[in-house]
């Protein structure tokens, strides 16, 4: 045996512990060396790390980033007004066009009641003249706009999610098929920058077509449709889809406004029975 | 809970794709050709093997030769394709693989189903003869006329759907 030889001998004796911890560190560095070499290893244990990194930076922005936003975007507005007052102008522009004729139409409404007198007049000399009694007239005058039936269809396929109706029709996914075909149609014939089919009148019936992103409420209405009646049928359809939408969203967020909370899915008779309520009895 | 599906059927001008709807819907059938404007709509609550319902909305679109044309809004929202060709004519199915891509560029990942119609007209043999020459892969042959095949076609789709 020589120097060297003895030398070795004499470190296992003097330095045991220190070898297996040298070897044990050996084996770990291996391990490490696997893990960071092997994407789904690594990614195992990275991922929960970043995962919460990135949840505390999303729950962070409104805090950190919100002021630095704000001041960006006040600032771009400021110095860029015309691009901006471009860029709302197509959009604002047609909400302030359709807000200021619909009440135009109200204000007439209002005018023309107010007159109710000189309609009274004009009748009674229609009923001398004509052939018409007055009770007769008054009672076409006083046709109340009513509604026959509400549906609430898919967008884009046409499937019909529920509906409600006073009088038996023609199948009602029939309808609702139809009507989304025609929707269809109209919107992208006439394709004027994401405009929304809204009114279909034939004869004594109309029926108001209200979009959303993924749905459409569809109402048919008979008599006489007063812009008055439209604002009320607006209400009456926002309200609903507001409900559906909390339904919907139980699902998946426990909110408790509506039936999904025990976990089922918003079946349609649970569709027609909100149908029914907003709808049912709705005086417009 | 019965669910609902939109079925689209597409193909060229008289291949017979309302006439199939019809036999499938109402059990009948009309010598009398009437082009089909725009969309015509239709429905059959279908029985399935296992054992649910499926409420199948029938869109028959109007015939065309120039797939690409088709008005997109049509297709939204659709869940399953019957591409029908006339098996008398062989401008019809003669461009099938490049209509076949159009449709599936246009409805991505819904089930496509080929349907060779009007069986009645021709003897089986040459048909598959001739689909086998132009390399053509038909799911159903069918005769809107005789019945024969049209409701298989239908189920398979409906099938397809269910799942």
């Amino acid at each position: 045996m020589n120097e060297r030889e003895r030398l070795e001998v004499l470190k296992d004796i003097l330095f045991t512990d220190d070898r297996d911890y040298a070897d044990k560190i050996t084996d770990r560095i291996v391990q490490l060396e696997q893990i960071l070499h092997d994407r789904n290893k690594l990614s195992g244990k990275v991922d929960p790390i970043v995962s919460a990194q990135l949840e505390a930076f999303t729950k962070s922005i409104p805090d950190t980033l919100g002021p630095v936003i704000t001041a960006t975007l006040k600032e771009e507005i400021k110095h860029h007004k015309d691009e901006v007052v471009d860029a709302l102008y197509p959009v604002l522009g047609k909400m302030i066009k359709k807000y200021i004729a619909q009440e135009m139409k109200v204000l007439s409404e209002k005018i023309d009641e107010q007159f109710s007198f000189v309609k009274s007049a004009k009748r009674k000399i229609r009923s001398i003249f004509g052939n018409e009694k007055e009770e007769e007239l008054l009672l076409s005058e006083l046709s109340m706009a009513k509604i026959e039936q509400v549906f609430l269809i898919e967008r884009e396929s046409g499937i019909l999610k529920g509906g409600y109706s006073k009088t038996a029709t023609i199948d009602e996914e029939l309808i609702s098929g139809m009507l989304t075909a025609i929707k269809s149609f109209v919107e992208d014939a006439f394709n004027k920058g994401g405009q929304s089919l809204e009114l279909i009148e034939y004869e004594l019936y109309q029926i108001h077509i209200q979009s959303f992103v993924t749905h459409y409420v569809a109402v048919v209405i008979s008599g006489n449709y007063l812009t008055r009646s439209k604002n009320k049928v607006q209400d009456l359809i926002f309200n609903f889809y507001n409900k559906y939408m909390a339904m919907n969203l139980d699902l998946v967020m426990d909110l408790g406004q509506g039936r999904g909370e025990d976990g089922e899915p918003v079946t349609r008779s649970d569709i027609e029975k909100e149908l029914s309520k907003y709808f049912g009895n709705a005086k417009i | 809970m019965q669910k609902s599906k939109k079925v689209l059927l597409l193909g060229h001008f008289g291949v017979g794709k309302t006439s199939l709807i019809r036999r499938f819907v109402s059990d009948s059938f009309s010598d009398a050709y009437k082009v089909t404007i725009g969309v015509h709509i239709t429905k059959k609550v279908v029985e399935l093997p296992s054992g649910t319902s499926l409420s199948m909305i029938l869109w028959d679109l109007e015939g065309t030769d120039e797939l690409h044309l088709i008005r997109n809004a049509y297709l939204m929202g659709t869940h399953g394709v019957i591409f029908v060709f006339d098996v008398t004519r062989p401008a019809t199915f003669q461009n099938i693989q490049r209509d076949l891509d159009i449709i599936q560029e246009k409805v991505k990942k819904v089930p496509v189903l080929v349907v060779g119609n009007k069986m009645d007209l021709v003897d089986p043999a040459d048909v598959k003869r001739l689909l086998e020459e132009n390399d053509i892969q038909s799911d159903y042959m069918t005769s809107a006329k005789t019945g024969d095949a049209v409701n298989e076609a239908f189920l398979e789709m409906a099938t397809q759907l269910d799942i």
